[in-house]
């Protein structure tokens, strides 16, 4: 046994970042920072390798700080290891073509999933795994801990408190990961207030959070969930009704989670007429598990809607939600509260069905919005979007997707694909093989990015029919119904119209005639709102759409 | 508070197609259409540039009463080629006005009733349409003379180019909030104009200007109504018995050209600083 060894040291963390801390005191006035000294901090904040969170969120984006992170000298800083929920911003890629990060864990890319591909591909950007936004925060706890957070808040004080009110999101999850590892938490704030006393309230409190700096313009966010009723076709409706009928009543769905998609926001607007007319007030569609959609309005106003726990806001909603507290989750100050990592945790154990759209479909019911020119990642439609095993309580939909036969049966989450046949383009949506396959061999990823696995989705809903796939009792018989369903698409046109037949005798595919939805009554007239000016008069003037939904 | 049982109940006008719009204003006794799809009076043209025609080319003519008035509504397809105005369809207005202009003559009038939802002319058809919009005006000019011409434009097209004229020249004008009205339309003015000028998809700036409220507020359209079918119906009732009243808008040119000399090209344009030129040099607003 050596002599020579000394004792372990058990806060070498600890120590880093006050040592950290230390290189930028001078900076520092309480908490704060000038803006202009943000790349100094920065510098003396994070080295190089460091595990770094810039917060991108579904929404909410701390722009201020990761523009000041992509001007940062590649000399100095470099290969970071970038974790985002969202990468939504230029910028968010300007680290990796700059060469001041290398390598990418993340869960959603919306609107830069084009470029996110192409940098995939040519190497610029490793990608460690694109994530389901649970998974990921779950890996900060304990494999991809972060040394170093970038958060974005409306209002911050001098000792740290942040008010992220509305747009709260994922801040609490990320922000706790460092603040309890030794790491360092840096906020952007809109506004700095002096003390506690001006701030709304507090949702992240102080002592968690190390350097505060004032953007120089308010976080950028973006309004995802706004769908204007005017581009809701007579097909939407049309599969909108088959699925209240088909599915929601015929299962008694009570909590749910909608995809963002037309479909389903003509789900939304049917309730309160065609709902009501099937006499399914009270009955289905109670708890939500959902942003603050615009669409949700009239059936809120008409009393369908018991609660609604939001993973994040949408601009123009605000002061609706706030006069409507009995519904949704406020503060004592009356501003929505939105967590994303309690909400996505709701619609995995929670919720009885999640519902939503997607752009290619195989024979086996895998589905997938990875399309060749487009990584978009999924955010939190593979949690949502998935039967959770460790679930024990029933409701009576879980219980009804249960094989009676068996005594130690259970019930499952509905997980269902609301699909039109064909997408823009006439492109078909059923295809051999998914985009995803060739995806994953290009851009090296150890998993095809596959969004709903068929052997999660209980019900594949086209303009065609419903196939109940969780009543398949085999392999063949399943690909059989959905290929029922497919339409003209040539997975379609190979469908034996004999054993179709034989299907909806059996129940486990319905037609809309089996169903009793008439095409005919499917106009638009039959949504409760038409319009954003309708959503608008349902709020009764509480919502206040952005400028670009306007038209009036 | 919302008055939900209200809202359901409002049934809307603006998503009604052209012949469901007349047959909801129509009296439901007697109604009848004139020229309808089964005539097929389709495009001559549009099937030489591979476009697909539709049996009543767009255009919708309806006659009926409304209120025991003797009525004709011509309503324009918002969803056939974008509201245009084609030969054929543009015809059918022209001899549906021509009809009620012969009946006026005798004395037995037939209000017209416009229901312009309309880009203008179809680009396809060029001076065959131009021709037959032409010939619309003629007729709304020679109907005013024995009564009220009565123009409607509820959205989402709004009403642009030749037909923008048209709708000037009726004796009353009806319009939603979501309406616009201009001879040019945002896109057109963005492209001659550039995006500084005027910029498409600046929705607000788009409707503070071309919208149903504005035009409204500076007399260029006479009544502003929601996008309800009853309150439109309603709305109609009121006006086909109205009595002809002089036409400040399209014959009191030097009031226009006093209010043109007032304008500054170079300052940009807004809601209110047009709102204040009308207010002074036409008494609107």
């Amino acid at each position: 046994m050596s002599q020579t060894q000394t004792p372990r040291q058990w806060n070498t963390r600890a120590a880093e970042k006050q040592r950290r801390l230390s290189t930028v005191a001078h900076l520092l006035n309480d908490k704060i920072v000038d803006r202009a000294a943000i790349s100094d901090v920065l510098y003396g904040c994070i080295a190089s390798g460091d595990r770094v969170i810039a917060e991108g969120n579904n929404q909410k984006q701390a722009d201020f700080l990761s523009r000041a992170l992509a001007d940062l000298d590649p000399a100095r800083v470099n290969d970071l290891h970038m974790i985002q929920p969202s990468v939504g911003r230029p910028e968010h890629l300007a680290v990796f073509e700059k060469g001041i990060a290398k390598k990418l864990d993340f869960a959603f890319s919306g609107t830069q999933s084009h470029r996110i591909g192409q940098l995939m591909m040519d190497g610029t950007i490793a990608v460690g795994a694109i994530h389901t936004y649970i998974e990921l925060y779950a890996r900060l706890f304990v494999d991809l801990i972060p040394k170093v957070v970038l958060t974005a808040a409306f209002k911050a004080d001098r000792a740290g408190n942040l008010y992220t009110g509305p747009s709260t999101e994922d801040t609490p999850a990320l922000v706790e990961a460092a603040a309890f590892s030794g790491g360092i938490v840096i906020a952007q704030a809109n506004e700095i207030v002096e003390d506690v006393t001006g701030l709304d309230r507090v949702d992240i409190p102080g002592s968690w959070v190390d350097i505060v700096v004032e953007a120089d313009q308010p976080f950028y966010i973006e309004p995802l969930f706004t769908r204007d009723p005017r581009h809701i076709t007579d097909v939407q409706i049309f599969m909108a009704m088959m699925a209240i009928k088909g599915i929601y009543a015929e299962h008694g769905v009570a909590s749910l989670n909608h995809g963002i998609g037309f479909n389903t926001a003509a789900i939304e607007l049917l309730l309160p007429t065609y709902g009501e007319k099937l006499g399914l007030k009270g009955k289905i569609a109670k708890n939500w598990v959902l942003n603050p959609h615009p669409t949700l309005i009239p059936a809120i106003e008409s009393g369908w809607v018991e609660s609604v726990h939001c993973f994040g806001t949408e601009l123009g909603m605000e002061n609706y939600v706030a006069a409507r507290g009995d519904v949704f989750f406020t503060g004592h100050d009356g501003s929505l509260r939105s967590n994303r990592a309690f909400c996505q945790l709701a619609g995995q154990y929670a919720a009885d069905m999640f519902i939503g759209a997607t752009l290619q479909i195989d024979p086996d019911g895998n589905s997938s919005t990875v399309t060749t020119s487009r990584v978009s990642g999924f955010g939190g439609a593979p949690n949502l979007g998935s039967d959770a095993r460790g679930r024990r309580h029933a409701t009576p939909a879980w219980a009804d997707m249960a094989d009676d036969n068996d005594p130690l049966a259970r019930g499952r989450k509905l997980v269902v694909q609301m699909v039109e046949t064909f997408q823009a383009g006439l492109v078909p949506t059923f295809v051999d093989e998914l985009d995803a396959v060739t995806v994953a061999q290009k851009a090296n990823l150890a998993v095809p990015p596959v969004m709903v696995y068929g052997d999660d989705t209980t019900h594949l809903l086209t303009e065609e029919g419903i196939a109940y796939l969780y009543r398949a009792e085999s392999i063949e018989e399943r690909r059989a119904m959905i290929a029922a369903v497919a339409g003209v698409t040539p997975l379609g046109r190979s469908a034996d119209p004999g054993q179709t037949k034989r299907l909806r005798e059996a129940g486990k595919v319905q037609w809309p005639a089996d169903l009793g939805v008439s095409r005919a009554e499917a106009t638009r007239s039959q949504l409760a709102a038409s319009s954003i000016a309708d959503l608008v008069d349902w709020s009764g003037g509480l919502y206040t759409p952005p400028p670009r939904f306007r038209s009036w | 508070m919302t008055d939900v049982a209200a809202l359901l109940q409002r049934q809307s006008f603006v998503e009604l197609p052209a012949r469901s719009r007349c047959q909801h204003l129509l009296d439901d006794a007697d109604q009848r259409e004139l020229l309808g799809p089964f005539e097929r009076l389709t495009s001559p043209w549009l099937p030489k540039q591979n476009i697909v025609t539709q049996s009543d080319d767009g255009v919708v003519i309806m006659r009926g009463t409304l209120g025991d008035t003797k009525v004709v509504i011509a309503a324009v397809e918002p969803a056939f080629q974008g509201g245009s105005m084609g030969e054929v369809g543009g015809a059918k207005i022209a001899g549906a006005l021509a009809c009620a202009l012969a009946d006026a003559e005798n004395g037995d009038p037939v209000v017209p009733i416009l229901l312009l939802e309309t880009g203008g002319v179809r680009l396809q058809e060029a001076n065959c349409g131009l021709a037959a919009i032409a010939e619309i005006h003629d007729m709304i000019v020679a109907l005013r003379e024995h009564g009220p011409v009565i123009g409607v434009i509820t959205g989402p097209v709004g009403c642009f180019g030749g037909m923008s004229i048209a709708a000037g020249l009726c004796s009353e004008l009806i319009v939603t909030r979501e309406a616009r009205l201009g001879l040019n339309g945002p896109q057109v003015i963005e492209q001659e104009a550039g995006v500084d000028e005027f910029d498409s998809r600046d929705r607000p700036m788009i409707w503070s200007l071309l919208g149903g409220e504005q035009r409204v507020a500076t007399g260029l359209a006479e009544a502003l109504v929601g996008d309800d079918v009853a309150a439109i119906r309603d709305l109609l009732a009121r006006h086909v018995t109205a009595s002809p009243k002089p036409l400040a808008r399209t014959t009191d040119i030097a009031r226009f050209e006093a209010l043109l000399e007032t304008v500054a090209p170079t300052e940009r344009a807004t809601a209110r600083t047009t709102r204040d030129a009308f207010a002074q040099t036409t008494g609107a607003a």
